[in-house]
């Protein structure tokens, strides 16, 4: 993919963004420090993915590149040449991992999300360990997760959510 | 496990455990927040501001030249101390309110700490923002900017420890305010010897017992994870500020004042927030205004955004304690007495908050049976970043020496530490034993297995070969009865029914996570069920914007969970009037002859649907607006508690938490599954108060070394604990649901009942947090 993708040429990016091949200019818009995360959120308006601590330490402007999740803010936007990256606006509506992060109430562990604002990270976390392995352990989730900070605190919660999304995949191949 | 809680009355909506209205937008990413708003494409020829941060602790600018960023291309204006609308900008403090009212710069809560000034030349701590602020095309070129002026700095002599401070040959930092660093006394918080029950010092000379101990609390930060980040917009005589700030109309009041502009040409608008924890003290933040001008200046819109490190602003008030207690061999305790030093950093802020306001708070209630208290602080200016509020304000550090207290005295008389703590504390309004603290406690105990784990001191088995295990807990009154909400003065909530039976709720508060927006829709939904309405009929609007004319209800105290649902119930009952006014001429049939029943009129030989009616009347939404005050009944208070269990391992002496159970008498639950994850959420912040977060010092230069995510350690889902919570409603309040807030107190606690644990498990006691593995191994005498 990545080969077929890359760009030729050296004033021009050519990303996959949410399944649509775009091109872009290297300019004021786009200089060869400008990261990836300031890049998406701040020139193409994705702002679902955030920027807080903008260095690598939170994971809240997690998104997946060519199937991994990456932190948006330790990457440059050059770095993306040739890639696929998937943003949280590019997850389907009825994503199990978004459903089930929405959905947790079960009783005992509080809900998946607070202020909501380190949300969008976990969940492409959950989303890229799922597509990897959609029946995670309690440990492996703990472990995939571990570089998403929430301070809210919701971490039981999310397990949940990811143990719940784990099940929805299970039973939608099933159903499938 | 997992019980769910049994509710004292069960409730068609009210209590219930469901998701978060909002759980649906947030996991998509579309909730937007202030810093998604603030952008070139909803704001056309958007400008950034970078402010200069003092690089010393304690410094005067003498000189500055701004000519070579001026002249930067892209920078479009500059802002500097030496401006004459900054010169002429009056002293404030950065907390003219806790939160909880609308106060005015004559009447803020600290009206004798006003040390700052906005973008001043003076500078007491590393990080302060002062001196010159630019305008610019973008951040970048703002910040390159900023390291093209020249600043000459007279460089002062600096204090860090507040024992220090307080010594005649100390810098002094703030001299228009005091000359010792000490706080004068103030309206508020009263004198150093703030609250005097009875004659302590005479009980101490009859007790059976007597003991005194010390403890120390850092200063940990909100850490909220989303940057203060605020907009500036002038049109005309007119400014809109769009902003992170959780309190829209003191938002309003502080920068209408602050800038001498008509209040009505203020506009304040909030989004969602992502997460507040009581940063910026709470909100009178000087960059409103600064930001303010420098947008007037250009006549374009200004964003001002903090990055993690700016974000770094203030913090708890670290602070000593020192108690003396006074026993009867029995255990009943007849005389207290505390002293705290507290280290409020460079400015003073709402820190008299945490030292006096909230210790008198829970002297008020939990003391209530003990005959002979007497408190006393200080609160001692130094050159660490500012402490004032923080979630827990107050009763953290209270927490931390009266779980401290409670411990020591009950080893001391061999006693069930328990039992010590039903036969003490309870409230003025109640007897004892207190029956909320008697089962908050009971039950953590039972859900711990405190009899079967709680060993002597340090005579626990051994794991492993290396690990100890102990328990230990703590309990605390809390501070959001409706009754302790009365200075917030009259809440407002409005519901529209709209011609089809469906509602818009506009119960104005700030969405900083705390799902009290949810728990306003159940409340509507449950004042409401005489129409049929349900949470899905009802439309909840998740902006707050000044212009509407509605105060909004601040997060603070965690109460709106309730307030604003006690207000909705008696706004459905003026709705119930309304309609049977609208329905009386339309049906024929005098409306006192009408019912209104799960969504049906009812009357002699009638009986149609709301909707029905509504659309047989002229269409009209039907609207009622009301105010009330919270109510005054003196109920007492809920009581709270952690119980905790812990690993030390004695040779690397990390301290590992195994299990937290988190007990909350809510007196009525109104949202249990929000309820659930604010008590498991609150963990994250108590256990990392408690082990791992610390701001560290360069003591030789006196700057800060780690305003950052890496070295300051908030815990992450592997540093957590199983965390079990557990709702009870055993205390009543006032009103329809009689409920009390508990977001906030569920951190409080557990630093005590960690330390606690810690003592049980290796036999010596570490009073000061956080428990590093140093102070752990140093306690063992291995270092």
């Amino acid at each position: 993919m990545a080969a077929r993708l890359k760009n030729s040429s050296n004033d021009r990016l050519t990303i996959r963004i949410n399944g649509e091949l775009r091109e872009f200019e290297i300019g004021p818009d786009l200089e060869p420090l400008t990261t990836l995360s300031e890049f998406l959120r701040e020139r193409l308006g994705y702002t679902g993915l955030k920027i807080s601590c903008d260095e690598g330490a939170c994971g809240a402007c997690t998104i997946i590149m060519d199937g991994k999740a990456v932190l948006s803010c330790m990457l440059l936007a050059m770095e993306a040449d040739g890639k696929d990256l998937v943003t949280i606006e590019g997850l389907p509506k009825d994503d199990p991992v978004l459903e089930a992060f929405a959905e947790q109430c079960e009783p005992g562990h509080g809900t998946a999300l607070q202020c909501g604002f380190c949300t969008p990270g976990f969940v492409m976390t959950t989303r890229a360990l799922l597509n990897e392995n959609p029946t995670p352990t309690l440990d492996e989730v703990k472990e995939a997760l571990s570089g998403n900070l929430c301070r809210c605190g919701c971490y039981d919660g999310i397990t949940m959510a990811v143990l719940h999304a784990s099940e929805k995949i299970t039973l939608r191949r099933g159903q499938a | 496990m997992n019980t769910p809680y049994k509710p004292r009355i069960h409730r068609r909506f009210i209590g219930g455990y469901m998701p978060r209205i909002d759980a649906l937008e947030k996991a998509q990413g579309r909730a937007p927040y202030a810093d998604d708003i603030i952008s070139e494409r909803n704001y056309p020829g958007l400008l950034h501001v970078r402010v200069l941060c003092s690089p010393y602790p304690r410094a005067r600018i003498i000189r500055l030249d701004a000519s070579k960023a001026a002249a930067m291309p892209g920078v479009k204006a500059i802002l500097t101390y030496q401006d004459p609308e900054v010169k002429r900008m009056k002293p404030t403090n950065a907390s003219w309110t806790d939160g909880v009212d609308t106060l005015s710069y004559e009447r803020m809560m600290w009206t004798k700490f006003k040390d700052r000034q906005v973008l001043g030349n003076y500078a007491t701590w590393a990080g302060d923002e002062v001196g010159v602020a630019i305008a610019a095309e973008s951040e970048h070129i703002a910040e390159q900017a900023l390291k093209l002026v020249e600043v000459e700095w007279e460089v002062l002599p600096f204090v860090l420890d507040p024992l220090i401070a307080l010594q005649p040959e100390a810098p002094v930092i703030h001299p228009e305010i005091t000359l010792n660093n000490v706080l004068p006394p103030d309206p508020v918080g009263g004198p150093d010897i703030f609250m005097t029950k009875g004659d302590a010092k005479q009980a101490f000379t009859t007790a059976d017992v007597i003991l005194e101990m010390d403890t120390s609390n850092h200063n940990p930060t909100q850490g909220a994870l989303d940057p203060w980040c605020c907009l500036a917009q002038w049109e005309g005589d007119r400014l809109t500020i769009v902003s992170n700030s959780f309190h829209a109309d003191q938002t309003r009041m502080h920068i209408s004042q602050m800038l001498e502009l008509p209040i009505h040409n203020v506009r304040v608008i909030s989004k969602y927030v992502g997460g507040q924890f009581g940063r910026a003290n709470t909100g009178e933040q000087p960059f409103f205004i600064f930001t303010a001008l420098l947008a007037k200046k250009t006549g374009r819109p200004v964003k001002f955004k903090h990055t993690r490190r700016d974000s770094f602003h203030d913090t708890r008030v670290s602070a000593l304690y020192h108690c003396k207690v006074g026993a009867k061999t029995d255990g009943t305790i007849t005389a207290l007495q505390f002293k705290s030093i507290g280290d409020i950093g460079g400015h003073a802020d709402g820190s008299v908050f945490a030292l006096k306001f909230a210790p008198a708070e829970i002297s008020e209630v939990a003391f209530a049976p003990i005959p002979n208290v007497t408190m006393e602080s200080y609160a001692v200016y130094t050159n660490h970043i500012p402490g004032g509020i923080m979630r827990g304000v107050g009763n953290s550090q209270f927490n931390f020496i009266f779980g401290r207290m409670i411990d020591g005295l009950a080893e001391r008389l061999e006693m069930d530490p328990i039992s010590l703590a039903i036969k003490n504390f309870g409230h003025e309004w109640g007897t004892c034993p207190d029956p909320s603290l008697k089962a908050v406690l009971e039950i953590g105990a039972q859900r711990l297995d405190w009899y079967k784990k709680r060993h002597k001191p340090g005579a626990g088995p051994l794991y492993d070969g290396v690990n100890r295990r102990g328990v230990g807990f703590s309990l605390h009154p809390a501070w959001h009865a409706e009754w302790q909400e009365e200075r917030r003065g009259q809440i407002q909530a409005k519901i529209t029914l709209l011609p089809d039976g469906t509602v818009i709720l506009d119960t104005p508060t700030t969405e900083i996570g705390t799902g009290s927006n949810t728990c306003n829709v159940l409340g509507c939904a449950e004042a409401l069920s005489f129409l049929g309405v349900r949470p899905e009929d009802i439309t909840w609007s998740s902006t707050v914007d000044s212009d509407t004319g509605m105060r909004d209800c601040v997060q603070t105290d965690s109460a709106v969970s309730y307030l604003q649902s006690e207000v909705l119930v008696v706004a459905a009952q003026e709705l119930k009037v309304k309609l049977l006014d609208l329905a009386a001429p339309i049906l024929g049939i005098a409306g006192d002859r009408l019912e209104i029943t799960e969504g049906r009129i009812i009357g002699p030989g009638k009986n149609i649907s709301i909707k029905e009616l509504l659309m047989k009347g002229d269409l009209m939404p039907l609207s009622v607006t009301v105010s009330r005050s919270p109510a005054k009944q003196r109920t007492g208070v809920p009581y709270f508690a952690s119980f905790a269990e812990v690993e030390v391992n004695t040779a690397t002496g990390r301290t590992q938490v195994l299990k937290l159970i988190i007990v909350n008498d809510c007196g009525t639950v109104m949202y249990a599954s929000g309820a659930e994850a604010q008590q498991i959420g609150g963990q994250v912040m108590a256990v990392g108060e408690a082990l791992t977060e610390e701001i560290v010092y360069d003591p030789i230069h006196g700057v800060p070394l780690n305003f950052n995510f890496i070295d300051y350690k908030i815990p992450t889902i592997l540093d957590m604990p199983k965390i079990e919570p557990v709702l009870l409603e055993i205390w009543r309040g006032a009103g329809e649901y009689g409920a009390c807030g508990i977001g906030e107190g569920t951190i409080t606690c557990t630093p005590r009942a960690i330390a606690s644990a810690v003592y049980n498990a290796i036999g010596t006691r570490i009073d000061e947090i956080p428990i590093t593995p140093e102070k752990v191994l140093r306690a063992l005498g291995r270092i």
